[in-house]
């Protein structure tokens, strides 16, 4: 299966990473510095406005089959599954403890959106209902913190760009909320602030941490093919 | 070979005993290190305390016994201080907030409460009584609390525990002091005073603290005696101790509607005595009023901690000394509690008290002359001499107060010996002036403004020596407490050790056995986050605001579980779609297996995929509501929630919500007794029994709701002693018997065994499963029951969901192919315990104690059976995960034991509960180990005694919840495998 899938590049992966990360930077320079702390739903909705264009487009060219499905058909599926997404997403964060009040709707809504452009609609786009794929690339999660070196490897270099960034927004987020019971009484305590920070900079480390794996494996794969 | 490589069962139980013990040592050596009962000075203060204080050990100037006359004139001659009252009275009002007397931050208390206190707020209006917010010491509890009120001095931490079980208190206190200058003493209230002094009292009428429902008898019994003590001349103090208002608090808050009646009621106490003592004015008699409580309470009503409003309690004076002609009675005076001992003893002519740490308060002396007041300070500024002394051998008060010896004034203070001595000197230096002035018998302002120098300055060393001596860490044994730590870590890391081993050794018998595809040898995502959620929690431990909200630590990480499990699910749920060759291998599995009770339901592929995510999700689901039932713990307690919305409703929905759950119980029971299909006389009778204690706890609810605010009611202990009776027989006959009356031979499962390679075993297995099943099944719905008459009414739900939790978790873990190791399993059962401990509205304070369960259904006092209870209705919720653990290792298959040669009982045992006893006890101890390194640290911190010290009470308490919980699980297991392998021989013998 693997084989016979696109295989692209460590340029384009870097290039991919690179448009992904330039939306976020464009919504943060849109929003302007502390917009989180002081507005965190008029932020998250200028993120989740400049990211999901972006996402869509960038895991629908890396989409599986190009043959058979067309570029519209993947981000069609991006868009279904951005609020399919969301809706888990956000029963994994309230069940984990956010707060469920009118107040928080909004921001809670927004944030979610955020988390799956992070998590699951790149991997809508690429995979559609394919289980096997779906299947291939959940199962690497539960390996993947331990045995980097059978990871990225064997495999698609696209699983790699989708997982290895969403599980770094998901532990990213989950770090994150840590901080919330602590008495320090400072703003960016309250939900989603600091929780968005964590996803933010574990999706970017989990970004570079994919890249570094993929040029690896490419440097790998070309020493033994010499 | 693999029955050889793991250890054996002997040696497992023998080994982990050792462990325990060690464990238990090390924590004993350790309480008793960190807690020490503190050092005071023993014997009364006598004559000496009238003499400046010398140097060198404070020696034993025995005086010969002077009879009270002399020793009155004698106090009276050596003070210089006149006496400024003949007789007091102290009326204790238990848990009364001085916010509701004196307001809060400046403000006057609110409408409602200036209303119903009209006589005291007339008095304080009219500039009659001074009122103070006198800050009392953690633990906020009675008896340490009036310890402190009358030897001024802060006892120690653990006194906390003796608060149950009061003993006569012997250290020197006004009471005595009193006494000895021929005082007659009359107490009515709280029999705690009568505890602490069973021979001082004149006359006396304890009432029992006991019955914390009854708000209106237990204030009765005190004011009854009032007209008569008021007309009486013969006593000299009175002291009258209010429980009521207390009582109040516990069972409906401060907001409680009884709190308004209660505060008329005390006000027109407060009214009658003081009308009395205005009356007799003109006799030479002069009478001092002082209201005062012992401690605050929370807005639920509980008390213990140390929040703010927990130790705001009320010191009110009523006197001529206090009167003046401005005041501004709703300023906040911040005093302490342990003022109120050198002040009355000043006004009444008594030595202090040798370990008091308090300060005169200044507005009491009022009527004194300024030479009187500065001698007033004197004789309190050397007291506390006499108590540093004793602490810090170095201070020396001749040579402080001479300048040319040693520590001078000019010299920068560094230790803190020299800035007492500074202190010190500066005060006398400033005393001795004013007094130089006054010979030439003119007042000019020169003298005034010494006098206001003077007073600052002997204000500036008491405050400073008694915050000393209140904050000052005690020496700490060290080398005492590394010792006990380094047992606990050899404990812990025993009891690793006998994990690992033990898994070392399953693993080299999986080997030799069908290698599953699930089981290999990777760590799994599951296993790692169990391995990194405890370091985090480990390391949260270290921060107290993480110690206070505890509760979101625990939920967290459970929930965090659990959402793996779920991942877990669904991806095995896509592979399994994907495969369909797996799957019929697999349902051969579940074919073979078929003697699990709970999957013995015929469920197809398709449900079980279904009934594997659903049990999940209940699971999830029921842990958000249980953690937005009581939200907060000590920071954030003003949020709010659903059981504070509820408290608000209809007290109705709460009823019905409680009886739904005992009814829900009830059927719970009735259907997994289904599940054993066995029409039997004894599943029949304890269904039977179940449902009656079911009616009971229906009953009794419903009585304590027809009768809140009434007396003792008899009627409903009378109920919840049937109910004892009835469950403890229940639970005993089922342990007893079930073993012997399960199928040792039992037709159900022969089919089944068909396609097994050893019947025999299948059928053993069946028979101690079912066992087993039925012990643990009847254990949880009995504990339930309990619960839910133990519990506090709005608890009932969260407890509810936490078993519903169990019994998803149960259904989860029994499924043929574990998506999850045994060990893990375990773990996420004993963190649902944890959570909802947290669930059940427990908090790291020890104000969240609810102290009402500790009585229901008990005639008579009697520590142990309190003491019990409120450790069962503490601890239900991890206590309730231990007995559904009995379930589980019940409905969990034992498949690994197929081959014959390992077919022993010891090994079944070995299998059966090896894992779920040491988990449990592997994960205590690195909490109460790593948990006492911390407190250990942090020994210095300022939140040792009011975050720190109670949250090590609430480890110890889980630790012997852990040892009570494998025990029993051990317990049951040992002696129904030992049943089973009596009957088999028999058995097998009558076949021969």
């Amino acid at each position: 299966m693997g084989a016979e899938a696109t295989q692209i590049s460590a340029f384009a992966a870097a290039a991919a990473h690179a448009l992904c990360f330039a939306g976020l930077a464009a919504a943060h320079s849109f929003a302007g510095r502390g917009a989180l702390i002081s507005d965190p739903a008029l932020a998250l909705r200028l993120l989740v406005v400049c990211e999901a264009p972006l996402v869509i487009v960038v895991f629908s060219l890396l989409r599986r089959d190009p043959e058979r499905c067309s570029l519209i058909k993947a981000a069609a599926r991006g868009l279904l599954g951005l609020p399919i997404g969301a809706f888990l997403n956000a029963f994994g964060a309230i069940v984990l403890g956010a707060p469920v009040g009118i107040k928080y709707w909004t921001a809670t809504t927004y944030w979610s959106l955020l988390m799956s452009l992070f998590t699951f609609v790149p991997a809508a786009c690429v995979f559609g209902a394919s289980k096997v794929d779906w299947q291939n690339v959940l199962s690497y999660s539960a390996v993947f913190l331990f045995s980097h070196a059978s990871y990225c490897t064997s495999s698609n270099v696209v699983d790699c760009m989708i997982s290895v960034p969403s599980h770094g927004a998901v532990i990213g987020a989950w770090l994150g909320a840590w901080p919330m019971p602590l008495d320090w009484e400072r703003p960016w305590q309250e939900w989603p602030i600091c929780v968005t920070y964590g996803a933010v900079a574990g999706h970017l480390i989990g970004m570079l941490v994919s890249l570094i794996l993929i040029v690896a494996h490419k440097r790998r794969v070309r020493v033994k093919a010499d | 070979m693999g029955a050889a490589s793991s250890p054996s069962c002997a040696a497992l139980a023998s080994w982990t005993v050792a462990a325990v013990l060690l464990q238990v040592a090390g924590l004993s050596l350790f309480l008793y290190g960190f807690f020490p009962v503190k050092p005071t000075l023993p014997g009364l203060s006598g004559a000496e305390s009238y003499r400046t204080p010398s140097c060198g050990p404070v020696g034993g100037g025995e005086e010969p016994a002077l009879p009270p006359d002399q020793l009155r004139s004698l106090y009276r001659e050596l003070s210089g201080v006149p006496r400024v009252y003949d007789r007091l009275v102290l009326m204790v009002i238990d848990g009364l907030p001085a916010e509701f007397v004196l307001g809060r931050g400046g403000k006057p208390p609110s409408k409602e409460m200036m209303e119903s206190m009209p006589y005291t707020q007339s008095l304080l209006a009219g500039c009659k009584a001074v009122g103070y917010h006198a800050k009392a010491a953690p633990p906020t509890v009675t008896m340490p609390r009036l310890k402190s009120m009358v030897s001024g001095a802060i006892g120690g931490f653990l006194d906390v525990a003796l608060n149950f079980n009061t003993q006569a208190f012997l250290d020197d206190n006004l009471l005595d002091q009193l006494h000895a200058i021929g005082y007659k003493l009359v107490m009515l209230g709280d029999e705690t005073w009568i505890k602490l002094f069973p021979t001082l009292f004149y006359r006396q009428d304890g009432v029992s603290s006991f019955y914390v429902k009854d708000t209106v008898e237990v204030d009765f019994n005190v004011s009854r005696h009032l007209e008569f003590e008021l007309d009486a001349k013969d006593w000299d103090a009175l002291i009258l101790h209010y429980l009521g208002l207390d009582h109040v608090g516990h069972t409906g808050g401060r907001r409680s509607v009884l709190m308004t009646k209660k505060l008329k009621e005390m006000d027109d106490v407060i009214r009658r005595i003081h009308t009395a003592s205005m009356s007799l004015q003109d006799s030479p008699d002069r009478t001092l009023l002082v209201v005062v409580s012992d401690h605050g309470m929370t807005e639920g009503g509980n008390h213990g901690g140390s929040s703010y409003e927990e130790t705001d309690s009320l010191a009110l004076f009523i006197g001529h000394s206090v009167e003046s002609s401005y005041c501004s009675p709703y300023d906040q005076k911040e005093a302490l509690q342990v003022d109120l001992a050198p002040t009355l003893a000043l006004l009444f002519g008594i030595p202090i008290p040798k370990n008091n740490i308090g300060i005169l308060l200044p507005e009491l002396v009022n009527s004194l002359t300024d030479d009187q007041k500065l001698r007033s300070l004197e004789l309190n500024s050397w007291q506390i001499v006499r108590l540093l002394q004793e602490q810090l051998p170095a201070i020396c008060f001749e040579h402080c107060i001479n300048p040319n010896d040693g520590w001078g004034i000019g010299m920068l203070p560094e230790s803190t010996e020299e800035k007492l001595c500074h202190l010190l000197s500066k005060a006398y230096a400033s005393h001795q002036s004013p007094r130089l002035h006054r010979d030439s018998d003119f007042k000019s302002v020169e003298a005034v403004g010494h006098f206001g120098t003077a007073v600052d300055a002997y204000y500036g060393f008491l405050r400073y020596a008694s915050e000393w001596l209140s904050h000052r860490a005690t020496d700490k044994p060290l080398y005492l407490l590394v010792s006990a730590i380094s047992l606990m870590i050899v404990s812990c890391f025993s009891l690793a050790g006998i994990i690992s081993c033990l898994f070392r050794g399953n693993s080299s018998s999986q080997v030799e056995q069908h290698s599953e595809l699930h089981l290999d040898k990777h760590w799994h995502l599951d296993e790692v986050f169990v391995l990194m959620g405890m370091l985090l929690y480990v390391i949260s431990l270290g921060s107290s605001s993480f110690v206070e909200e505890e509760q979101y630590t625990w939920h967290f990480l459970t929930s965090s579980l659990y959402l793996i499990f779920l991942f877990k699910t669904v991806q095995s749920m896509l592979k399994e779609s994907n495969s369909t060759v797996l799957r019929k291998s697999e349902a051969k599995i579940f074919h073979r297996n078929n003697y699990s009770f709970l999957t013995s339901y015929k469920f197809g592929p398709g449900q079980r995929d279904g009934y594997k995510l659903y049990t999940v999700l209940v699971v999830l689901v029921s842990g958000r509501i249980i953690r937005a039932w009581h939200q907060g713990g000590v920071n954030w307690v003003h949020i709010l929630d659903i059981s504070k919305i509820l408290a608000q409703a209809d007290p109705y929905i709460i009823k019905c919500l409680q009886i739904i759950s005992v009814l829900v119980v009830v059927v719970l029971y009735a259907v997994s007794l289904m599940l054993l299909r066995t029409r039997k006389v004894h599943v029949i009778g304890l269904w039977f029994s179940h449902l009656f204690c079911g009616l009971l706890v229906v009953l009794h609810i419903w009585e304590s709701q027809l009768n809140t605010s009434v007396l003792i009611n008899h009627s409903t202990t009378s109920i919840a002693q049937i109910f004892y009776a009835i469950a403890s027989m229940s639970i005993v006959l089922t342990i007893l018997v079930s073993p012997w009356v399960s199928p040792i031979h039992s037709e159900e499962a022969e089919p089944t065994s068909s396609s097994s390679s050893n019947p025999e075993k299948t059928v053993h297995l069946h028979g101690i499963n079912y066992s087993v099943f039925l012990t643990g099944i009847t254990y949880t719905m009995f504990w339930c029951l309990l619960q839910l008459l133990l519990q506090q009414a709005i608890n009932a739900i969260p407890l509810l969901l936490i078993l519903l939790q169990i019994i998803s978790s149960v259904i989860h873990f029994s499924r043929e192919k574990p998506l999850h190791r045994q060990w893990v399993q375990v773990v996420a059962m004993q963190l649902l315990g944890l959570t909802g401990h947290f669930g059940l509205g427990n908090t790291n304070s020890l104000a969240s104690i609810d102290v009402a369960g500790a009585f229901v259904g008990i005639s008579s006092y009697s520590t142990v059976l309190s003491g019990l209870l409120m450790f069962i209705s503490t601890y239900g919720s991890p206590l309730l995960l231990y007995l559904g653990m009995v379930v589980y290792i019940s409905v969990k298959d034992n498949d690994d034991i197929s081959a014959p040669q390992l077919f022993k009982w010891s090994s079944i045992l070995n299998k059966m509960i090896a894992l779920p006893c040491l988990v449990p006890l592997l994960i205590n101890s690195i909490a109460l180990t790593s948990y006492t390194i911390v407190l250990l640290l942090m020994r210095n911190h300022l939140f040792v005694w009011s975050v720190f010290s109670p949250k090590y009470l609430y480890v110890c308490a889980a630790t012997v919840c852990t040892y009570a919980g494998v025990l029993i699980i051990a317990m049951t297991a040992v002696y129904t495998c030992a049943v089973f392998s009596f009957r088999t021989r028999s058995y097998r013998n009558k076949s021969m």
